[in-house]
């Protein structure tokens, strides 16, 4: 089974001061002195992939993973990364540096679906949103492209009895939706309990994979031409940082038993149960 | 005759007040270890012994009070204040010791501008005391990466250091004067004056006992004006370490004195990101300090210095000092590792060591070479590097680095079947090159097999302080000095 796991490496937003936030005429934050790592939700689902890769292969099904991103060559390190782990594909969608892709999904999807078709895989899996642009619409609109179904909030999948079906665990109103859905399809990855961070490579599997060879596909490659690329529909028209209001209630009380009593009653209860 | 363990309890309370004295069975397990078994711990195995009691200790006179107590019993104890050793020197290895918990003496005595001191009991937090000196102007130079969690008496027990360590030196350059109760209950306090000739320096009894010769209760140290306003970074990506400690020892030699000066080697570099912008090159960084005069004219000398050597490409400073400001290890660093260990079963540990000038390559290479062709878990390692962090004019340290996949073993059998053996081999390849085994997070409990390799003929002054201050040996059984 072939299966694609697209990712996205942002910068370490927790590592930016609120005086880093200062965006040029372009309306692009100077986040060059900032270590990139990869966007969270992505990260997730890159670890329940390969997660599943294991229960898959462990039932002689032939599994090929590919690791694909849309970025310039500042995503290879994290391809080879991906080499090292386990995906035995690292693929990078080059475009236009000068493009501002952030707020521009729709494109981003299109890549993205054209390459999978391209491919023949049988599984997409993405994070629910980037920390970049925040617009959480590209999971769905690369499965209205492929004309798949699609499950957001995904937080597990697994092997299911039948080699033409996954298991898939979502959250949905508070409750945890458990489908065998048959394929193909794409997962839309929330949180993830089981599978927050992805693994570290071993010494071997580092050295090993820096022999391994990634794959740059252009726009042009894919049918898109520089023209196709541009946000059409939308205009950034402004950046504004927002004031985060802060308030601050003081717990009366005779003794600190007594306060931590009221805390605990007024505003730690409910959240507990 | 021996108390036992309720007996035990029931005498504290009578000494301190039963307040402060937490019987808490988790509590206890909490404190029969420190972050040196950490793996098994995150998975509720304690494999220690679990102490009587930890008494939560309010002043001087208790300690006095609960030491005595305990000496004339020959109950073992253990020192205790921010809690975060590294080494094993908070196990709690004898069965019923009581762990002598100073958290609660946290009172900032006083902040002397004039003579630039301040006093703090043990129990205050470095980060609190700094954070109030930054608002007068002033800073202890102080800043290890424990700095929101460790207190005073811990970071003087242990002879800590800290990241500016080459301009304002480490702890025992710091301390001026102290408090301290000896196992038999006597106080005893060592004035604060800016030097004097009045026989041995007795601070040196004190700084860096760990707990096993006396129990520090107040400490005075220097304070300077601070100007970070006057910051300079500067960083060169090169090929080897063998340059990178050629510069150093430059720079060093040559009279410089930046507060940070750190040399990273390319697999280290991973795991701070540096391969994002100097892939497979070990990373040199330094950090100028102070008024503007001195400040600028050290970053100047440092530049010169570097840019002689053809292999060294500059770095965007910016990087480097966003990197360095978010070193620092809070409860939600220490958290977060946490959960990553329990979820992917991978941890990482360190060792860190020193050498003079003429042998510190050598301790790199050989302690690299000999894990790479003698440690039989190798597959399982995910990191093995090392970098330097404290220079000095004669030499400097070495800080190895190494994280691994634990596989196939219960969680009480990672400790031996990674850290001690990794350990064991980085200790050894330094002891045989001349260098020293420990450099800065004290001898613990797991580095007891080699203190007197370490000190050789000198082992002799160092025994003599245990006979002379601990001959009942209750004070923290197996630290600094082997069990025989």
């Amino acid at each position: 089974m072939k299966i694609a796991v697209c990712f996205k490496i942002i910068a370490d937003y927790d590592r930016l001061s609120g005086k880093d936030w200062e965006w040029d005429e372009c309306r692009f934050v100077d986040m060059s002195f900032v270590r990139r790592v990869f966007n969270c939700f992505d990260e997730s689902a890159l670890e329940t992939v390969l997660k599943l890769s294991r229960q898959l292969e462990n039932v002689s099904d032939t599994v090929e993973l590919t690791a694909l991103t849309v970025d310039d060559e500042q995503g290879d390190l994290f391809l080879k990364h991906l080499m090292a782990v386990g995906y035995d594909h690292a693929v990078r969608i080059c475009c236009n540096n000068r493009l501002d892709l952030r707020f521009n999904p729709l494109v981003i999807s299109h890549l993205i679906s054209r390459y999978i078709k391209q491919e023949g895989q049988k599984l997409v899996v993405l994070g629910m949103q980037g920390g970049e642009g925040d617009n959480g619409q590209t999971g769905f609109l690369v499965a209205e492209q492929l004309g798949w179904p699609c499950i957001r909030e995904v937080i597990d999948v697994v092997r299911a009895e039948s080699p033409d079906c996954l298991k898939v665990f979502s959250r949905i109103d508070g409750a945890i939706l458990k489908q065998t859905i048959k394929l193909p399809m794409v997962l839309i990855m929330g949180h993830s309990l089981n599978s927050p961070y992805l693994r570290v490579p071993t010494l071997r599997q580092k050295l090993n994979a820096k022999k391994k060879q990634l794959t740059i596909v252009s726009n042009i490659e894919l049918g898109l031409d520089n023209d196709a690329l541009l946000n059409k529909d939308k205009t950034l028209m402004d950046l504004y940082g927002q004031k985060p209001g802060k308030s601050c209630v003081f717990l009366e009380g005779k003794t600190a038993q007594e306060q931590a009593q009221r805390l605990y009653d007024q505003y730690l209860k409910e959240r507990l149960s | 005759m021996t108390l036992t363990r309720e007996a035990i309890v029931e005498h504290l309370k009578n000494i301190v007040g039963k307040e402060r004295v937490i019987t808490d069975e988790q509590v206890l397990k909490e404190n029969s270890h420190d972050r040196y078994k950490k793996f098994e711990t995150i998975f509720g195995v304690y494999t220690t012994p679990i102490p009587a009691a930890v008494v939560k200790l309010a002043d001087t006179n208790q300690v006095s009070d609960v030491l005595k107590f305990l000496n004339e019993n020959k109950i073992n104890s253990v020192a205790k204040t921010g809690g975060t050793a590294t080494e094993g020197g908070l196990e709690t290895i004898v069965e019923n010791s009581v762990v002598l918990d100073g958290s609660q003496m946290n009172q900032i005595i006083k902040i002397d501008e004039t003579n630039m001191l301040a006093t703090a009991q043990c129990g205050v937090n470095l980060g609190e005391l700094e954070d109030r000196l930054r608002e007068q102007g002033f800073t202890t130079g102080h800043s290890p990466q424990s700095k929101p969690l460790a207190h005073m008496g811990g970071l003087v027990a242990t002879r800590s250091i800290g990241q500016f360590s080459t301009l304002y030196g480490a702890i025992e350059d710091m301390v001026i004067g102290l408090e301290a109760v000896f196992p038999n209950g006597e106080i005893t306090r060592i004035k604060n004056v800016p030097r004097r000739s009045c026989g041995p320096d007795i601070r040196h009894v004190i700084i860096g006992n760990e707990g096993a010769l006396c129990y520090i209760t107040e400490v005075t140290v220097k304070i300077y004006k601070y100007f970070p306003e006057n910051n300079e970074f500067l960083a060169w990506a090169l090929d080897d370490m063998t340059t990178g400690f050629k510069i150093l020892r430059e720079v060093m030699v040559e009279g410089y004195r930046p507060s940070v000066a750190r040399l990273y080697d390319a697999e280290d570099g991973t795991q701070h990101s540096f391969d994002q912008f100097a892939e497979d090159k070990c990373v040199l960084m330094f950090m100028a300090e102070g008024n503007e005069h001195l400040a600028r004219a050290t970053a100047q000398g440092i530049a010169q210095i570097v840019e002689k050597y053809d292999e060294c490409r500059k770095i965007d400073s910016r990087l480097i000092e966003n990197w360095f400001n978010h070193l620092n290890w809070g409860p939600e660093k220490i958290a977060e590792e946490r959960e990553l260990i329990r979820k992917n079963l991978h941890i990482g540990f360190t060792t860190e060591v020193s050498g003079n000038w003429d042998c510190i390559n050598t301790i790199y290479e050989n302690a690299i070479k000999r894990i790479r062709e003698e440690y039989p878990h190798i597959e399982d390692l995910t990191m093995l590097g090392g970098h330097s962090s404290h220079s000095y004019q004669t030499g400097t340290n070495l800080y190895f680095v190494y994280d691994y996949d634990v596989k196939d073993c219960k969680p009480e059998e990672e400790i031996n079947k990674y850290h001690i053996a990794l350990n064991a081999l980085i200790v050894e390849e330094t002891l045989k090159a001349g260098g020293s085994m420990v450099h800065h997070h004290g001898i613990g409990k797991y580095r007891t097999p080699w203190t007197k390799q370490e000190h050789g003929s000198a082992y002799y002054i160092l025994k003599g302080l245990k006979d002379q201050f601990d001959p009942n040996g209750i004070m923290n059984t197996g630290t600094i000095y082997p069990v025989e």
